[in-house]
């Protein structure tokens, strides 16, 4: 937050009252590059997701699980 | 609607939403895991902070409010996990089974899409904020307005933010000009560059 404020006051200063332009302290990148990039982030984080699930964090939430069935309330 | 049903509290204490909510939970370990494992750059590192991320959820279901999405709800409790547990011990992304550095070849399914091995070592050198919210808005199908929960800024910010990490992708990855991308057409912008001072501090 401190980082983006150093950053763009200059620029918020001259585009004072315009808040589109305020924000848009980057060229906005041509669609066919902002498309390819957007199917890579997603085949990336696909990737991580598919990963095989470890024993220990299924076995932890049914521990948790059965051990509000038991204490009970 | 609610207000016509008898709510007496013995079918409150019956139908309490726990064994739905664990459901939930399972369901969202994959998404956990990768988000872990994008803000922290291990897979080691994702799983302690999605165990931990558990435990909190767990004891704090009551704070979760129905209706609302849950995984922006979970991403916001690994998050800040991370950010006041994992990092202060001077965690950057870090290497040991490193996502962001590992050469592994890993196919691009998708027509067009960049390699990937390229792109890891390109998120991994950007800021951390501007890496969250590409992830979280780019691939995790958080709205902005989620994404911006998650991180405590404006959707503003969020924007900004996303902007700025693209550019900067397309910078590390020499893809500023539409001819420069898998996917070819006409080049519309040639001289796109990013100033270097937009860097998070």
């Amino acid at each position: 937050m401190n980082g983006r404020h150093d950053i763009s006051a200059n620029q918020a200063a001259a585009n004072e009252g315009n808040p589109n332009i305020d924000r848009m302290d980057a060229p906005v990148l041509d669609q066919k590059i902002q498309d390819a990039i957007g199917r890579s982030l997603k085949a990336h984080y696909d990737d991580l997701v598919s990963a095989p699930v470890p024993d220990r964090l299924l076995a932890l939430l049914a521990e948790l699980e059965a051990k509000e069935k038991d204490g009970g309330s | 609607m609610a207000a016509d049903q008898p709510l007496n509290s013995a079918s409150l204490v019956r139908t309490a939403p726990k064994p739905s909510f664990k459901e939930l939970l399972v369901a969202e370990i994959p998404n956990l895991r990768a988000f872990g494992a994008s803000l922290s750059g291990s897979m080691h590192v994702a799983d302690d902070l999605v165990q931990d991320t558990l435990l909190k959820a767990w004891s704090h279901s009551g704070s979760f409010m129905e209706g609302t999405n849950i995984r922006a709800w979970l991403f916001t409790i690994l998050r800040n996990t991370y950010y006041s547990m994992y990092r202060k011990r001077g965690r950057e992304v870090q290497d040991t089974d490193g996502i962001y550095s590992s050469r592994i070849a890993v196919p691009a399914d998708q027509d067009g899409a960049l390699d990937l091995a390229d792109l890891r070592i390109a998120l991994g050198k950007l800021p951390e904020e501007q890496r969250e919210v590409l992830i979280m808005v780019g691939a995790t199908g958080l709205s902005y307005e989620e994404a911006a929960v998650v991180c405590g800024v404006a959707v503003g910010t969020v924007k900004s933010r996303v902007n700025r990490g693209r550019n900067r992708l397309a910078e590390l990855l020499g893809i500023q000009r539409s001819d420069d991308a898998a996917d070819s057409g006409s080049t519309v912008s040639v001289n796109q560059t990013v100033s270097p001072v937009l860097r998070a501090s």
